[in-house]
């Protein structure tokens, strides 16, 4: 395979009709959230430009941001995104082992030194020189390093590439740390979920090579088309919220009737993502829509900021296990002690002293 | 009761406004505020489009917060620029060591009934001031600056969340900044307890008339009891 084709060689080559490419485009253009007038550019990158390299690296993960990746019931745009963008390294999808795999690595960043995206998926462990993740012989840490250090720019795959998720939870035991934390010098783009959206990693990587350019992104490194509202926002339940009808327990009317999951812990509300408007597995449903609240599993630490079944649950404040209510309550309830306390000495002191001035009288 | 030898005009009419205007606002963002963070009411049956169960707090707890910022920006204003030498900022320096020193040592001493004389002010004594700027003046900001991001959110790329939506990260996220402004909202009862106990203990030891002054305005120096 020559090493410089345009996505539109491969379409080509592939037995796919230019309507069929026509269509991709458009699809793109709009899951992007970019004006109809913007299509010709879309067509005309992917026409021309050679297509982007991927080293797509992989720390202290689960994969799942590689089977959302993957797996969607949707092939037209999945798949041809994932066939055609040049994912040169890929150690979890890649036909190639070892030495020879690795080799694949080093000469992708030397041929393309500057030009390639790099996209991590997982995180790295920082503690003990990053022993905890060991990949091809070299610590986890020293790969990301020596990767990142060439990349044109760097994609952080998921909660944990973004912030941490599970593995730098309360204690955090291997020192687990995410990519803005040992990569400072390079454009990162955030994506983050357990896992992210497909469409919305797709979609990155083709606004990426469309434009040049990162998409444009938020106080968070977030892509702002994909992160910039809440679920909350463009929920399908929020009339329900609005309304005060709420899901009380998991086993009542209101949940048969699909009434708005925010007493049952529903972190929409604090959570930015797409899932209430892109949905999961193209377009079937995401876990509201299924019943189920919303973890806010693409907000920072999402796993320690207590239950996923409670809103502004036990949430561990400054080492202990109170709530913001118990605080207050006890907080109240001692000043409202010490008041009584107080007074009762004042009255005490008043009684006395008035009794002093009798006996001088 | 001794006889009423001096009348002063302390409290003018923007302070008294302001302070009752900001004590309903309190009350009713605390209220609406601790609804919206545990809706109680039972949701009623029939069509979501027919209620506004929730909908209708929110709104309360916006509008009113809104008058509540309006009303702390008169109050700054006025303590700066009213010449008003009982609601000025003047005499309020805890940077300056001289401002802990023996006025306020004294003021704690009484409170905790270490002397037994008074010391009398006609406004603020050290500790209430102190205890205004913690509570109201750094509280008051708080709950406005962290409300106003979390205002913005419902609208990316508009007012607030262009001007205050930079609170979402340095508090780590939308859910930890909802969980500050719920824990601070606790200061407010807190200090309502604390207020309250001072003035009546003031007005009992002191007899200035403290607790009807920030209705009438005027505080009274009374003649000691004929003993």
């Amino acid at each position: 395979m020559q090493s410089n084709q345009t996505f539109a060689d491969i379409f080509r080559a592939s037995g796919i009709s230019r309507r069929d490419f026509l269509k991709f485009c458009s699809l793109t253009s709009v899951y992007l959230g970019l004006a109809p007038s913007m299509v010709p550019k879309i067509v005309e990158a992917m026409e021309t430009k050679p297509r982007t390299p991927v080293i797509w690296l992989h720390g202290l993960e689960c994969t799942c941001c590689s089977e959302s990746f993957i797996r969607s019931s949707h092939p037209t745009i999945e798949d041809i995104i994932f066939n055609m963008i040049s994912l040169d390294y890929d150690d979890v999808l890649s036909a190639a082992a070892g030495h020879q795999l690795e080799d694949v690595r080093k000469k992708i960043m030397q041929e393309y030194k500057g030009k390639y995206i790099l996209a991590v998926e997982g995180n790295a462990s920082t503690r003990d020189d990053g022993v905890y993740c060991m990949v091809g012989g070299d610590s986890f840490l020293n790969t990301l390093k020596e990767t990142a250090a060439d990349a044109a720019a760097i994609i952080a795959w998921g909660a944990c590439a973004s912030y941490g998720c599970v593995q730098n939870a309360d204690p955090n035991p291997t020192g687990a740390a995410p990519v803005s934390e040992i990569v400072r010098n390079k454009p990162i783009v955030n994506v983050p979920g357990c896992p992210p959206i497909s469409e919305v990693m797709t979609g990155v990587v083709a606004h990426f090579h469309t434009f040049g350019t990162l998409p444009e992104l938020d106080r968070m490194g977030r892509p702002k088309a994909f992160y910039n509202t809440r679920i909350h926002d463009k929920c399908y339940r929020r009339a329900f919220y609005d309304a005060g009808m709420f899901v009380r327990s998991f086993d009542d009317e209101a949940t048969r009737k699909g009434w708005c999951l925010y007493k049952m812990g529903c972190k929409g509300p604090t959570t930015y993502n797409s899932c209430s408007k892109i949905q999961w597995n193209g377009g079937v449903s995401f876990p509201i829509g299924s019943g189920h609240p919303c973890i806010g599993c693409s907000e920072p630490n999402f796993w320690d900021k207590g239950s996923f079944y409670e809103r502004l649950a036990e949430v561990s404040f400054l080492g202990t296990d109170s709530n913001a209510d118990r605080i207050g309550v006890i907080a109240v309830g001692a000043a409202a002690a010490g008041a009584a306390a107080h007074a009762a000495v004042t009255a005490v002191k008043k009684a006395k002293a008035g009794k002093d001035s009798e006996e001088k009288a | 009761m001794g006889r009423i030898i001096e009348e002063i005009y302390v409290w003018r009419l923007p302070v008294r406004l302001y302070h009752w205007i900001n004590a309903l606002c309190t009350v009713v963002l605390l209220v609406t505020g601790m609804y919206i963070a545990a809706p109680v009411i039972n949701p009623p049956l029939g069509e979501a489009v027919w209620y506004k169960g929730m909908a209708w707090w929110r709104y309360l707890h916006f509008a009113t917060a809104f008058i509540f910022i309006a009303n702390f920006l008169f109050r700054m204003y006025w303590a700066l620029f009213g010449n008003d030498r009982y609601a000025r900022f003047g005499g309020f320096r805890p940077w300056s060591p001289a401002w802990w020193g023996k006025p306020f040592r004294e003021q704690v001493e009484s409170y905790l009934f270490l002397r037994r004389d008074e010391p009398n002010y006609v406004g603020h004594n050290p500790v209430a001031a102190l205890a205004h700027f913690l509570f109201i003046f750094c509280g008051s900001s708080f709950m406005i600056l962290s409300g106003l991001a979390m205002y913005g959110e419902n609208n990316p790329g508009g007012f607030s969340e262009t001007f205050f939506g930079w609170l979402i990260p340095l508090f780590g996220g939308s859910y930890s900044l909802h969980f500050a402004h719920h824990l601070m909202a606790w200061i407010f009862p807190l200090y309502l307890i604390i207020h309250l106990y001072a003035v009546f203990r003031h007005d009992v030891v002191d007899r200035t008339s403290v607790t009807s002054s920030i209705v009438t305005g005027y505080k009274h120096k009374v003649e000691e009891e004929p003993s």
